[in-house]
């Protein structure tokens, strides 16, 4: 660790510490992230539809739990793989969209359906949400000449410590529902209908905080909102601006979007040993109500206008580094997903809980990228770790009842 | 080499429309003749009316496997007594090599491990279920031996143990012609030896020291392959598209690990091989599961239950 970035903060802003009134975000640039922010639980019946423009999972509000696992494409085939990803389709649209379980009957086999959902699988607000990784793009399937434009393997930063075991993939699926029982009834389902086309890689689960605790973003487990600054997804301008692939693309992908996962580590027992205000000056916020430190609200905008010296607002700090809110830098703005994620204790018998940080864009070295270079050494990253991740494309939608998602790439 | 469109159906996946229209016997009713509720009822494969199988059926396959498990276990005694010997000398490359040689025997023939016995555990037993792990007394055999040369680099550690095995194993091929290999778990296991191989091969519990999963994998598909081989006709004729979409997953398996194993003698590590060749192997593994599993229900022993239909689904009657 090098406590030394922490000394200097302190040093170069002592004076924001006592402005500190803020409320907001941890780990962001931001947004009012789902507008909708986390939906409520319980709604069993609640249906986002697989089929349309763009892929569910994008722009729909966030449910209160996501599971992500990257896929190897293992099939020997580019038939196989075309087979099983339009099997992935049918078993998402089946899924997504509820139906009486198929419990088995004696002498027909394995059971059909797990059973987890009991006699009915109901929607719950599940989506799936298919993305491909630029590795499925290599010589195996001949499908290199289809590659998005933009599509790349995930960058490895300075401050990264990646682990090899949960990086890249083939194939990325994000779901997400009211329920951890509905994900991982839609998990072993989509898993077992595409066995042997599709391998698991690696998979990591999360959580929202309940849309009950408080209002605005939800918080990350830094304890800040986190998400505040989210572009506004009804706004169809800044979406295409912003999220949706388009010129320069192939046609098959227009009106898709990348992806970014990262797994990234909070050392929370260190950082619960550090005092609010320094916490305040490395995130630029408020902790308890998210508000930029010296406004009073979480949506309230910064302003650094008066504040070029960074005395209220550090320049190191998180939320200035991630998005300064100038004119050069807006194009750079991304469309955040995250998810909080808890998983069991280190070999130093430390939590190993975290972000599961997803973001949205129409070219991710023009946004993610130029945003994490920007981050590159701020004073937060001795209590985060980047361990895992990768970048995908998700392509548009499935058009109607015929159409899968990635069927324009075996055209 | 299989042709093309029989590549196709044994690929296809258990939702998939595909399947209609894929070749395959009568037996199985599809949405062809009965359109069901939903197209998810394609999901099911077969028609819950298949002709039993008498228990007269399994004599032969049992006893063809029966000879197949003392085919193996004769050399599995040479490698043992060759093991004994390098470890007499303290030749750790040498008992190492035996050890492997050993091992991969007894891997191959696990559709048996229920009728050996106590001799199962004290051949092939590992530490996990021990109180006291692996300092327990009831930890010998193999993994033991493999604790020694791997975990340990001591073939002095080994040497009780190496004997010990050698005792046993003969005690086994003694047994084994008088052995009773029930008809059911017989055909549960052409798919149990391969989620043995999941649960315990591939995850790395079975043989950590060794690293010796791939090499273990590669004779639980032969040890599965004599299974499948002695109940050949008794699918075919009840379910040709079962037993042809599981040919195609264990030729697929087949060809990962090769090539992951090299045509070589000595198998790489499972821990030495690349993440993607992990997941391939893995997910083969599994897909060849996925379709082993319908043999218990295309050839079941058992008596017939009675018709009932569970929520949901089409009565096939």
């Amino acid at each position: 660790m090098n406590l030394r970035r922490r000394e200097l903060l302190i040093g170069g802003a002592a004076a924001g510490a006592g402005a500190a009134l803020g409320q907001i975000p941890g780990l962001s640039s931001g947004s009012r992230a789902n507008a909708a922010g986390a939906s409520g639980g319980g709604e069993l019946k609640e249906q986002v539809p697989f089929e349309g423009e763009h892929q569910a999972g994008v722009m729909t509000p966030r449910p209160r739990y996501a599971v992500f696992v990257a896929f190897d494409a293992i099939a020997a085939s580019q038939a196989q793989l075309a087979d099983g990803l339009k099997t992935l389709s049918e078993r998402a649209r089946a899924l997504t969209s509820g139906y009486d379980a198929l419990l088995g009957s004696p002498g027909e086999g394995p059971t059909p359906d797990s059973g987890v959902l009991g006699t009915r699988v109901t929607p719950d607000a599940l989506t799936i949400t298919i993305g491909f990784g630029d590795s499925l793009f290599d010589q195996r399937y001949g499908l290199s000449r289809r590659k998005p434009r933009a599509l790349k393997p995930m960058t490895t930063f300075p401050d990264d410590g990646l682990v090899a075991a949960e990086c890249h993939g083939d194939v990325m699926l994000q779901l997400c529902a009211n329920s951890e029982e509905t994900l991982l009834n839609a998990l072993r389902d989509v898993s077992r209908a595409t066995r042997g086309v599709l391998g698991p890689r690696w998979k990591i689960e999360g959580f929202l905080p309940s849309p009950e605790r408080e209002s605005g973003a939800g918080r990350n487990l830094l304890g800040f909102k986190d998400g505040t600054a989210n572009p506004d997804v009804s706004n169809r301008e800044t979406m295409e601006r912003l999220v949706w692939a388009g010129r320069g693309e192939p046609a098959w992908a227009r009106g898709g979007t990348y992806q970014v996962v990262r797994i990234i580590r909070n050392r929370v027992e260190f950082w619960d040993r550090v005092s609010l205000p320094e916490q305040e000056l490395m995130i630029g916020r408020d902790k308890a109500r998210g508000a930029p430190l010296g406004k009073g609200a979480e949506l309230d905008d910064p302003d650094y206008s008066d504040d070029q010296q960074g005395k209220r607002i550090p320049l190191d700090s998180h939320i200035r580094l991630a998005r300064p809110r100038t004119p050069a830098t807006e194009d750079s703005r991304i469309l955040r997903r995250g998810y909080n994620y808890s998983r069991g204790l280190d070999q130093a018998d430390q939590l190993d809980m975290g972000l599961v940080f997803v973001a949205f864009q129409r070219d991710v070295e023009r946004q993610f990228e130029t945003v994490q270079r920007r981050l590159a050494g701020e004073p937060l990253v001795d209590y985060i770790v980047p361990t895992g991740g990768g970048y995908f494309f998700v392509p548009p939608g499935a058009r109607d009842s015929q159409d899968w998602v990635g069927a324009g790439l075996f055209l | 080499m299989r042709a093309r469109p029989i590549v196709l159906c044994g690929l296809a996946l258990i939702v998939s429309l595909v399947e209609i229209g894929c070749g395959g016997g009568g037996e199985e009713q599809t949405t062809a003749q009965n359109p069901p509720a939903s197209p998810l009822a394609a999901r099911v494969l077969l028609s819950g009316n298949i002709p039993r199988v008498r228990a007269a059926d399994f004599e032969r396959p049992t006893a063809i496997y029966r000879r197949h498990v003392l085919s193996e276990l004769a050399p599995m005694q040479r490698d043992v007594e060759q093991l004994r010997g390098a470890i007499a000398a303290g030749d750790l490359p040498g008992a190492r090599r035996a050890w492997l040689a050993a091992d991969a025997r007894y891997e191959s023939i696990g559709a048996a491990y229920g009728a050996f016995g106590d001799l199962d555990a004290r051949i092939n037993g590992g530490s996990g279920g021990l109180s006291g792990g692996v300092s327990s007394p009831e930890f010998t055999g193999l993994h033991r031996i493999e604790l020694a040369l791997w975990g340990r680099r001591s073939t002095a550690d080994a040497a009780p143990y190496a004997d010990r095995l050698a005792s046993d194993l003969r005690a086994l091929r003694h047994a084994v012609p008088g052995i009773e290999i029930e008809p059911l778990e017989y055909v549960l296991r052409s798919h149990e030896v391969l989620e043995g191989a999941l649960d315990l091969q591939l995850s790395g519990r079975e043989s950590p020291w060794s690293g010796s999963a791939l090499l273990a994998l590669r004779s639980n598909l032969h040890g599965t392959e004599v299974v499948l081989g002695t109940l050949r006709g008794l699918i075919r004729r009840r379910s040709p598209r079962v037993l042809q979409r599981i040919e195609v997953s264990l030729d697929e398996l087949a060809q990962a690990i090769r090539a992951a194993a090299g045509t070589g003698g000595s198998v790489p590590r499972w821990d030495r091989l690349t993440e993607t060749e992990r997941t391939a192997i893995a997910g083969l593994t599994a897909a060849a599961a996925e379709q082993l599993a319908y043999v218990p229900e295309v050839v079941d022993p058992r008596p017939p239950l009675p018709q009932k239909s569970a929520i949901g689904t089409e009565q096939t009657g």
